[in-house]
């Protein structure tokens, strides 16, 4: 029987197919690193008795494919919006909202992490000489959530967080939720392909606890705001919708003269922005040169030494406090691993923040850190 | 190694078939003997020797058969002999452990060590090809393999190799040395591999996700004043996303082997036949792993007597086929209660129940089986007896089922939607039915297509994970 065109065509498809995913899998320049993923990609596997024998050669061979796949951000993508399109979106750590917004999805309540960091928060604001507030910052996806597309798990944000306050007795807690949620337009707020809030979402917060605290403030026209374009952060690395456009990161330059110190450099810089991390795909670290430690941001037109225990909420935030206090500073509890109270007694802080983002308080596992014995 | 990863797709499939159509026609066995050699050993090398072994002494004990039977002798305690030492080593490598726990189930003996073994993957079914084949010898249903290649090829053969299906020799004696591959026919493996890939990646692994996220019941806690329930309405969804996981898991393999063998030339037995449309259990088993029922039958219900002595014979063969096929499944005592169930169905059905069946109309025939099927499943999946209970209260309470397994299951439903299509033939109607249109002879390359691409990104994406604590 002779074969049809159409079966040959098939067959030649196929065969090709597989032959070149082959060659350009061994062929192809490989990275060991994924910008998009911010890790390091599987090694060659080593060819030893020992790994044959065991099987684990079998095993890194597979992980070292799947990482070097050619067209390896394309077939993402693919499934990404094929998920989509099967409406599986709620399976997924990241959302879908109008106006190519990704966010993630809602944080959900962990008793035993809210036990362990109300203690750890309350043992140390008992300890700690000079007065401790604690903010919470709701998620970006609770800022939107009216318009999240397709189905969504529903996003608990406020309770969640009048639940925590409630259980932080005689510590002061401050509403970020409220600023933020009103505000007319919550979405601006928050960056469209990443977690974290805007320049102007910080700045709002900002300028609401200081008024609580009744401290001095810039009024938002004393800022000169410049642009970096095309910014995707980590929600539009995460849902791997490359189709999803990048969006300006706003930096506002404030009046003051802002000199920046970081426990790794420790070179001073001037301004809190560091523009030569622009290059990078990762442009949010310019904001305070990204995570460090500790950082301590100088402004010799005021006083006042404000203590903050942050996550990268405050990358932002930390530059705007700077415009109010003579010292600020950002603790990475993640990094930083010295002695809690003896910092705060060593640099003479006034005051003491805890602030951190909805999401990371939910699962960070660090701040147990400032619990003291 | 497994079908559906890449180091098969873009290293072992591409390379093999090269080499295979290379290589001058005596060749091709070698290739595939020694290239099944390297599937099977890609994960556990170490059972390389056990497969070594397995091919051995059945090929000594089938080449002893056939020349005591040339010689008018009997040959009945070779048969016995090969028989034994197959299940010998089934009974250890699967068993072994299961018997041990048993017997220190036994007040006053003392306790014995459980002996800790990794299961060998696929012995299962090659152990029961191996039987097949000295059997088929004895039988004289099969002719003798002289070539120790040939056979091993036939017991390793890659793509029936670690889940069937079970190919009796009798059914490829013929095909392992005068097979002639076609163009025509690689096509057809090429679409029926593509098919089997798509139920098994794009389906069955969806499917396993929502049973995972339906099956577990959280109880009904509060959580920040909101009152999860897990409900009844997930629990059934549950049952059936398991039941689809389980059929598009499992024939999808068997595609993925029947389109694989015929891009070698090779023409395998139907394993499935949409079962989930049965009428009825008798049916159902003639449907769901066609190549193991007739295993069974083949080669113990009928020389057991099948129904040929009578009713009371008869149930006590039914009782051991489907006590050993439950044990076939798995050594854990709800494998063997998945067994007795379908005997007692069975039976039942025999008796008297396929009577009634025959005049009712078909809809509540077809509802009758697919929940018996689905209850079966139940007792297949939970080995603890607890969770069982409990997962068929769950089925039968009133508890609702609280806005995060709703929307859950709302985010499935386009997936079990086609699931649901796909367990029916309406496909392969409309298939055949236009087989010979221009349309479809290249729409069926665009749907490979298509397909075959959303694999691969479903793959290339199990290992795509961004390091989200990088930074907060």
């Amino acid at each position: 029987m002779k074969a049809r065109k159409d079966e040959w065509l098939l067959c030649a498809l196929f065969c090709g197919f597989l032959a070149l995913m082959c060659l350009l899998l061994f062929l192809l320049p490989k990275s060991d690193f994924s910008e998009t993923e911010k890790r390091y990609l599987a090694d060659s596997p080593k060819l030893t008795a020992d790994s044959l024998s065991s099987g684990d050669f079998g095993n890194d061979v597979e992980s070292w494919m799947a990482d070097h796949i050619p067209g390896r951000d394309f077939f993402v993508g693919l499934n990404s919006y094929y998920e989509r399109l099967t409406l599986r979106q709620v399976t997924k750590d990241i959302y879908l909202a109008e106006g190519d917004r990704l966010v993630e999805k809602p944080v959900t309540f962990d008793e035993e992490r809210v036990s362990k960091n109300v203690a750890a928060m309350l043992s140390f604001a008992k300890n700690c000489e000079v007065p401790v507030d604690v903010m919470l910052v709701p998620s970006g996806g609770w800022a939107v959530r009216d318009s999240v597309m397709g189905i969504s798990d529903p996003y608990k944000d406020e309770q969640i967080i009048s639940e925590v306050y409630s259980r932080l007795d005689g510590v002061n807690t401050f509403d970020a939720l409220s600023v933020i949620g009103g505000h007319q337009d919550p979405a601006a707020l928050y960056y469209r392909t990443d977690h974290h809030w805007t320049s102007l979402g910080a700045y709002l917060t900002y300028s609401a606890y200081m008024e609580s605290k009744g401290r001095e403030y810039p009024v938002r026209e004393d800022f000169e705001v410049t642009l970096a374009e095309d910014f995707k952060g980590t929600t539009h690395s995460r849902a791997a919708m490359w189709l999803i456009p990048g969006e300006p990161i706003e930096m506002w330059h404030g009046p003051s003269d802002l000199t920046v110190t970081n426990a790794e450099t420790n070179t001073p810089h001037a301004g809190v922005f560091y523009e030569e991390r622009l290059q990078e795909l990762d442009k949010y670290t310019v904001f305070l040169d990204g995570n460090h430690s500790l950082v301590r941001i100088e402004n010799p037109e005021k006083d006042g030494t404000l203590l903050v225990f942050r996550d990268s909420y405050s990358n932002c935030l930390g530059g705007f406090l700077a415009e109010s206090y003579g010292t600020v500073i950002l603790v990475d509890l993640r990094y930083y691993n010295g002695d809690v109270l003896e910092l705060c007694q060593s640099e003479n802080a006034d005051e003491v923040l805890i602030c951190y983002s909805l999401s990371n308080f939910m699962t960070d596992q660090y701040l147990v850190k400032l619990y003291v014995d | 190694m497994l079908f559906s990863s890449n180091v098969f797709l873009f290293a072992f499939l591409p390379s093999v078939l090269l080499i295979y159509y290379l290589c001058p026609r005596a060749l091709r066995n070698p290739v595939l003997l020694l290239w099944s050699l390297v599937f099977y050993g890609w994960g556990e090398p170490v059972y390389l020797f056990l497969m070594v072994g397995t091919i051995l002494v059945n090929y000594f004990f089938g080449a002893a058969i056939h020349v005591r039977m040339q010689k008018n002798r009997n040959a009945k305690w070779f048969l016995f002999g090969g028989v034994a030492i197959n299940l010998l080593l089934l009974g250890f490598f699967k068993y072994a452990g299961f018997i041990a726990e048993q017997y220190n189930h036994i007040p006053f003996l003392p306790d014995i060590s459980v002996p800790e073994i990794e299961l060998p993957i696929g012995i299962s079914f090659y152990v029961f090809q191996s039987m097949s084949y000295i059997i088929d010898v004895y039988r004289k249903d099969a002719p003798v393999q002289k070539n120790v290649l040939t056979f091993g090829t036939y017991v390793t053969l890659f793509p029936q190799l670690i889940a069937g299906p079970i190919v009796r020799y009798y059914d490829v004696a013929q095909q392992m040395d005068g097979r002639r591959e076609s163009v025509s026919q690689f096509a057809s493996g090429v679409s029926r591999f593509i098919t089997g890939l798509g139920k098994k990646v794009l389906i069955a692994n969806a499917m396993g996700l929502l049973w995972e996220g339906t099956r577990d019941a959280y109880g009904n806690v509060e959580i920040m004043g909101l009152v999860h329930y897990d409900g009844v309405l997930a629990a059934w969804v549950g049952i059936i996303a398991y039941a689809l996981q389980i059929y598009f898991d499992f024939s999808g393999y068997s595609d993925m082997a029947i389109g694989l063998g015929r891009m070698f030339g090779f023409e395998f037995l139907e394993n499935f036949n949409y079962p989930y449309i049965s009428k009825s259990i008798t049916e159902f088993w003639r449907r769901w792993h066609i190549s193991l029922s007739t295993w069974f039958k083949e080669y113990v219900y009928i020389p057991l007597g099948g129904n040929r002595k009578g009713l009371p014979r008869q149930i006590v063969n039914l009782l051991v086929v489907w006590g050993l096929t439950g044990f076939w499944h798995g050594s854990s005592w709800n494998f063997l209660l998945w067994g007795l169930y379908y005997a007692l169905l069975l039976i039942i059905e025999k008796l008297f129940l396929l009577k009634v069946l025959k005049k009712l109309p078909s809809v509540l025939t077809r509802v009758y089986s697919l929940v018996a099927v689905l209850f079966g499943w139940a007792l297949f999946y939970f080995v603890d007896m607890g969770e069982l209970g409990a997962f068929f209260s769950r089925l039968f309470s009133t508890g609702a089922t609280d806005v995060y397994g709703t929307n859950l299951i709302l985010s499935y439903l386009p997936i079990l939607g086609i699931a649901l299509i796909c367990a029916t033939p309406l496909g392969k109607l409309i298939y055949s039915r236009y087989e010979n249109t221009a349309v479809v002879r290249w729409g069926r390359i665009l749907g490979c297509g298509v397909l075959l691409l959303l694999c691969v990104a479903a793959l290339a994406s199990q290992s795509y994970n961004p390091f989200i604590y990088f930074r907060f």
